[in-house]
């Protein structure tokens, strides 16, 4: 049966000297999804893309990409039907936005009304014949990703595309990565280290660690890790375990809180009630919800930025 | 064919040409200078004389000159951080391809032009008789061929550092390398040679009549060397050139 991610990596690893920046890593990117490929600075996500688009060799290991595995020889030709922004956008700054998406639309052999559709898309119609090097961070940016989406190729592996934008920005690129699967039919693997960022883009996740894939799969799935717990605090802690106990409830113990899992509104009132009737004081009652944040952090480590 | 026309699209408003132009300038100006109002004897010998000069005069000046073409060429992908993008679309081998042969054919205008008006100088000076056109033909050949070879020097440096500096700092050396090769030798075994080596006129200064003699060289088996080198340099230069190129990680 064909296979149905876009991206498969087999035991990718990047080398240098004697660090591993990407360590045998096993990604893959099903087709029209929004992959949000997270990881902290350094984990090597942009090496990973780099070895994807060809523009660093593998140590080891290899690179499907559309079901053919990437060598020297079919290399530009796969990566046809895919559209780049990596790290920061590449330009011409003594061209106009216009002429610099000619030179790629060019290459690319793509048609020249193209050229039209993706200023349209980013935005950038009025600015389309001035010099690129009087374009804003901004404008810079969404350029980039206009040459990206130049031939609407299959595939758009955006390396920390709202680096430098500005919050509305930020907002508008994140807006316009969500519609293209379903708008344009274009897989899009974007990384980020912003946990809040993908999980407002994306529809499945990777996070890397030290060069390791720590977790791969939906956001969706990603989200039902998160542990809800009810906390409580009282004066009689103890009085109250053996009472959870006798309801048949494991409890934990965490900084002068009692721990219990979510229990519905009904159990809740039932248990206020009756600390209450037997004088035990009920200083807090909490709803506890292990984060996105928190599981990202436990994934790669208490030093990550978010 | 069209990443090569790309190569000429993309250095629009670069005033690539007119900074080959600005050279071809100071050359014009060293010409009305110094060939003008020549003597009967200076007439006679006038075609070979300026043949002589301008080797003497491309010696010095093309090593920077092609410095800065190289430059000129390269570093507009460095500045835009474009290369991460063009190795998406085209091998990084056929990119550095294209730069070379836009910078070939940049030199081959260069140095038409700079025929063209020396020429026409000659005919405005009253220069006896036509110029020998099998000579000027193949200095042509050999000058383009030797200029050629700095370009790729140059053009591998100017690809491999972001930084411009380097690259410009090592022409300007190769000027002062040519310079030093009119007094010790003008062997091509050093690239920056090849315009003095590669020079079809030799000059013969009498020290008691005070008068310089010219003719045209014959070639010894030793000079025939000479030639080849420039055409060997090409192939070391650009065959290293393109290997550092795409082995290098974008």
């Amino acid at each position: 049966m064909a296979s149905t991610n876009l991206i498969e990596t087999h035991n990718l690893t990047k080398q240098y000297g004697k660090t591993r920046c990407v360590n045998s890593l096993q990604m893959q990117v099903p087709k029209g999804t929004v992959y949000g490929f997270l990881g902290p600075n350094g984990a090597g996500k942009s090496t990973t893309l780099k070895m994807i688009l060809g523009l660093a060799k593998p140590t080891e290991g290899s690179i499907v990409l559309f079901g053919m595995q990437v060598s020297d020889k079919n290399r530009i030709r796969l990566l046809a039907n895919t559209g780049s922004l990596i790290e920061s956008p590449s330009y011409y700054g003594h061209l106009t936005g216009e002429e610099n998406l000619q030179i790629l639309q060019t290459l690319k052999g793509c048609p020249k009304s193209d050229i039209d559709k993706v200023l349209q898309i980013v935005r950038l119609n009025e600015a389309r014949r001035k010099k690129v090097s009087h374009y804003s961070l901004g404008m810079k940016q969404r350029l980039g990703l206009a040459a990206a989406l130049l031939g609407f190729p299959g595939l758009l592996i955006l390396d920390e595309p709202t680096n430098g934008l500005d919050p509305a920005g930020i907002q508008e690129m994140r807006d316009l990565i969500c519609t293209l699967p379903s708008e344009y039919g274009i897989t899009v693997v974007v990384s980020s280290h912003l946990l809040s960022e993908i999980d407002q883009m994306a529809d499945h996740v990777g996070i890397i660690r030290k060069g390791k894939l720590v977790y791969q799969d939906t956001l969706q799935s990603l989200h039902s890790h998160a542990k809800r717990q009810l906390a409580l605090r009282t004066d009689k802690p103890a009085t109250v375990i053996s009472l959870l106990h006798q309801d048949g409830l494991e409890v934990e113990q965490e900084e002068g809180y009692l721990l219990i899992p979510l229990m519905d509104d009904a159990y809740v009132a039932g248990l206020c009630r009756r600390l209450v009737g037997q004088n035990i004081s009920l200083y807090r009652v909490e709803k506890r919800e292990k984060s996105l944040e928190d599981i990202f952090l436990s994934l790669t480590g208490k030093e990550s930025s978010l | 064919m069209k990443t090569l026309g790309l190569e000429f699209y993309k250095i629009k408003r670069r005033k690539v040409i007119l900074t080959m132009l600005a050279f071809l300038g100071v050359q014009a100006l060293w010409g009305l200078w110094a060939l003008n109002d020549p003597k009967d004897w200076e007439l006679a010998s006038g075609w070979m004389s300026l043949l002589y000069s301008l080797s003497v005069l491309d010696g010095i000046m093309l090593p920077t000159v092609m410095s800065v073409l190289a430059s000129r060429l390269a570093d507009i992908e460095h500045k835009g951080n474009t290369y991460k993008q063009l190795e998406t679309l085209r091998s990084a081998g056929s990119l550095y391809h294209a730069k070379a042969v836009c910078g070939l054919i940049i030199l081959t205008g260069m140095i038409l032009a700079q025929f063209a008006f020396f020429i026409f100088l000659g005919y405005c000076l009253g220069y006896t008789g036509n110029p020998d056109t099998k000579y000027y033909l193949l200095s042509f050949v050999l000058k383009l061929a030797s200029n050629f070879v700095l370009f790729l020097l140059q053009l591998a440096l100017s690809m491999l550092f972001a930084n411009q500096m380097i690259p410009l700092v090592a022409g300007l050396c190769g000027s002062m390398v040519a310079l030093l090769l009119m007094f010790v030798s003008t062997s091509s075994f050093l690239p920056w040679g090849g315009n003095l080596s590669a020079a079809l006129v030799r000059m013969d200064w009498n020290e008691t009549t005070r008068v310089i003699t010219y003719y045209y060289r014959t070639f010894s088996p030793r000079e025939t060397v000479d030639v080849i080198f420039i055409f060997v340099w090409i192939i070391v230069f650009y065959t290293m050139g393109r290997y550092l190129f795409t082995h290098r990680e974008a």
